[in-house]
């Protein structure tokens, strides 16, 4: 295998991608379509299971940042590169050919890294950004709620100022890797008489602070990555807020637009491997399924081509817009049907589930975390709202939710 | 039909109603769940109790010699709570075949059991990566004045639990049915789970000893006859799966405050409940439609087929509505809408999914032409 250029490739793009290429052929084992370290890592639900990829998404995290690839476009002041943004890109499209674990990372490397270089102080910048690239430290996100999940901004975890110091108490959900992480990213209400996007905090937490107790959720997939957490008068540093106090909703826009980034984007399922599956189980000859195929290879097209201009208008200098919102119900879409289309291919046998069914139940995991891909990050409706108002600028629904003090708007029990 | 219940059936709906949301909570279903046979026993008693296992079973062995209209009401009734009970393998799978194909002493030997609850039964309608019952994947092979069975059969509803499987085999001179116990000589059960959370296990038979059901000249019109009763059962199942999926998601909508007003007022959340209920409505003409011509001895096999194909098709854009309005709580599997995502999964897929309905349907109707 060679490494793959793309038609509009520079030299200097060129030129890293054979460095990272030479460096990962050195290192890491290729990922195989027809047999995957990675499937059987997904299928492994046990608490073992998930220890030991704890160990490995640090271990080759850290090998990442020795060989100097983590943070690509990380500046150099806070452990990463300093190079581009098309270099990172690069760098993904090499790595996912290989059994490369990295997972437990996403919401560090993916989220709270362009958070805190887009809004953090230069203290902040230099405490957490290297840990992160060196695979130290494990981050998770503690922004959704029981009350609050689609209106996010609706959230009732309260933080109060006591000295130097700010006390929390709530309870979070959905939050991936809580119970391992070592810090969260967290919003909580620091002003109830404003309207409700004018009156919430970005903080730092130590997961590790007296208070925070996170307890895993057992999910539909049969793992337990999620979590609800209770905060209880957790006290945090003045100096662990991000951006102004009362100035969190802007902060979180930049995680939220990374997050829906991130989500999907992060399988290195490919086309190929539903191709093998379906050669696995006899069903290349069979019209319905060659249709659904050639429908499945369509979509990672669009997908494909749709990142491309996304990458286009990064190099260009725009900043990430509503434009993910295009790509997170493409990929919403694309994650259902795929699922389907793989329980479709095993047929009967796609009924078994766990250790019964093919591949240690990987493809029926794929099926049931579609879920994950839709809901998490925004649901497919709320990615609508988003494209019909600030892309398409069609008027905004008539919201006193948006204009009225947050105490007064009508809320769950 | 004019899809008016009758009052019989309207009673049998109450009671299977009364009976399945009375005793079956999320809880209940989670405790019997962690059960080694996942099996509510205690719930399969009520049923017999209420003579509903014996509903459309001759009068002549206990029943009370309704149709397969009133049936489906019945397994509608379990759909909608998810219960874990054998009902299809026992009943639709095991008792209705041996009613109508078996001798008068397969009759007596299994059905009055079947009507007090002590006996359960099931059948083996697919085999690996096939789910075409008339090309079955056991041979049987005479053995002096018996048969003995060879071969594998895949995920068996309740094998782990029933009496006697019913086992469609080739033998020289065609397809026949065999009743084989699951836990006699020349038979292995392998436990296997399915994406409902059921015990469907595979069933090796090597040498096992098989019964012919009835005679054996019967075998393939009797394979094609349970078939359809098979794909009926599903759809009946899948109408109450999808119906209280629908109800599921309304009230989890209704209750639910976003943005300062119940998610349900948001014309997105509502749109998209109302399809999930046409769905639901266009499964239950199709299934009442198909077993009202069963039950009144006309040809059907089409009319089966529109109805499992859109319990399928229409079926899975239900429980996946249902799923999403749930947001994450559908991901958790402390709250109950995963079981209807998952029930509806395993109802598309059984015998199998949509494409194969399809293209079964388009054989006969263009064969037709």
């Amino acid at each position: 295998m060679t490494a793959v250029a793309e038609t509009s490739e520079t030299a200097e793009q060129a030129a890293f991608r054979d460095e990272a290429h030479a460096w990962l052929e050195g290192n890491a084992p290729r990922r195989r379509h027809d047999s995957s370290e990675f499937k059987r890592r997904v299928a492994a639900t046990g608490p073992e299971d998930e220890q030991a990829h704890v160990e490995a998404s640090k271990s080759w995290q850290r090998r990442i940042f020795d060989a100097g690839f983590a943070g690509i476009s990380v500046p150099r002041d806070y452990g990463g590169r300093g190079d581009t943004a098309a270099l990172e890109r690069v760098w993904r499209q090499e790595v996912v050919r290989y059994e490369i674990d990295t997972g437990v990372f996403s919401v560090a490397l993916g989220m709270v890294v362009p958070t805190l270089l887009a809004h953090g102080t230069e203290d902040q910048k230099r405490r957490f950004v290297p840990p992160v690239l060196r695979g130290e430290e494990l981050w998770c996100q503690l922004f959704s709620e029981p009350g609050a999940g689609s209106d996010l901004a609706g959230l009732t975890t309260r933080a109060e100022r006591d000295g130097d110091e700010w006390v929390v108490n709530g309870q979070k959900v959905w939050n991936s890797f809580a119970h391992l992480a070592d810090w969260g990213i967290l919003l909580a209400r620091t002003d109830w008489d404003v309207p409700k996007h004018r009156g919430i905090t970005y903080f730092l937490v130590d997961m590790h602070s007296p208070g925070v107790e996170p307890r895993p959720l057992r999910q539909i997939t049969g793992v337990a990555h999620f979590n609800e957490t209770f905060l209880t008068d957790v006290r945090i540093p003045a100096d662990q807020v991000v951006g102004a106090v009362n100035g969190g909703w802007g902060v979180a826009q930049t995680t939220l637009m990374n997050e829906r980034a991130l989500i999907g984007g992060a399988s290195p399922l490919g086309f190929r491997d539903y191709v093998e599956l379906a050669r696995h189980h006899g069903k290349t000859a069979d019209p319905d399924i060659r249709q659904r195929l050639a429908a499945a290879y369509t979509r990672f097209q669009i997908l494909r081509w749709l990142g491309q201009r996304a990458q286009a208008a990064a190099r260009s200098g725009q900043a990430l817009g509503p434009e993910s919102s295009v790509a997170k119900l493409v990929i919403s879409d694309h994650s259902a049907q795929n699922g389907d289309l793989a329980l479709a291919i095993e047929g009967a046998a796609g009924m078994l589930s766990g250790r019964d069914a093919f591949e240690s139940g990987f493809w029926q995991q794929q099926f049931l975390g579609q879920w994950g891909v839709r809901i998490g990050g925004g649901t497919e409706q709320v990615q609508r709202n988003i494209i019909g108002e600030r892309v398409l600028g069609l008027p905004p629904e008539r919201r006193p939710d948006k204009t009225e003090p947050f105490r007064s708007i009508p809320k769950n029990a | 039909m004019d899809f008016t219940l009758s009052e019989e059936q309207t009673a049998a709906r109450d009671l299977a109603e009364q009976i399945f949301q009375g005793s079956v909570t999320p809880e209940r279903v989670k405790a019997v769940e962690a059960t080694d046979e996942r099996v509510d026993r205690d719930l399969w008693a009520a049923l017999a109790d209420a003579n509903l296992l014996g509903l459309c079973l001759p009068e002549a062995v206990g029943g009370s010699g309704l149709g397969l209209l009133e049936l489906c009401l019945v397994l509608e009734a379990q759909g909608q709570v998810v219960a874990p009970v054998p009902l299809w393998a026992t009943v639709v799978l095991g008792a209705l075949p041996i009613a109508e194909w078996g001798s008068a002493e397969q009759r007596q030997a299994w059905l009055p059991g079947v009507v007090r609850g002590d006996v359960l039964l099931s059948a083996a309608l697919a085999g690996p990566g096939t789910n075409d019952p008339h090309r079955p994947p056991v041979e049987a092979r005479a053995d002096g004045s018996g048969w003995r069975l060879f071969g594998l059969s895949v995920a068996v509803p309740a094998a782990h639990v029933a009496d006697r499987v019913l086992v469609p085999a080739r033998t020289p001179d065609g397809v026949g049915v065999f009743l084989v116990d699951p836990r006699g000589p020349g038979v292995t059960l392998e436990r296997a789970i399915t994406t409902n959370r059921e015990i469907h296990p595979h069933l090796l038979l090597d040498g096992a000893p098989g019964e012919v059901l009835g005679s054996l000249d019967a075998g393939g019109r009797a394979v094609a006859w349970m078939v359809d009763r098979a794909l009926l059962g599903l759809c009946a199942m899948q109408i109450g799966v999808c119906e209280a999926a629908v109800r599921l998601a309304a009230d989890y909508t209704s209750n639910r405050v976003q943005f300062g007003k119940p998610l349900s007022a948001f014309q997105g959340v509502a749109l998209h409940a109302a399809d999930g209920y046409i769905q639901t409505e266009a499964i239950r003409v199709t299934t009442w439609q198909a077993a009202w011509r069963l039950d009144a001895g006309r040809e059907a096999t089409s009319d089966v087929l529109v109805a499992k194909w859109w319990a399928s098709e229409g079926g899975q854009r239900v429980v996946h509505i249902a799923q999403h309005l749930h947001g994450g709580m559908g991901a958790d599997v402390d709250y109950p809408v995963h079981r209807y995502f998952l029930w509806g999964k395993q109802i598309e897929d059984t015998l199998g999914g949509a494409s194969a309905q399809l293209a079964r349907l388009g054989q006969t109707l263009a064969g037709a032409a």
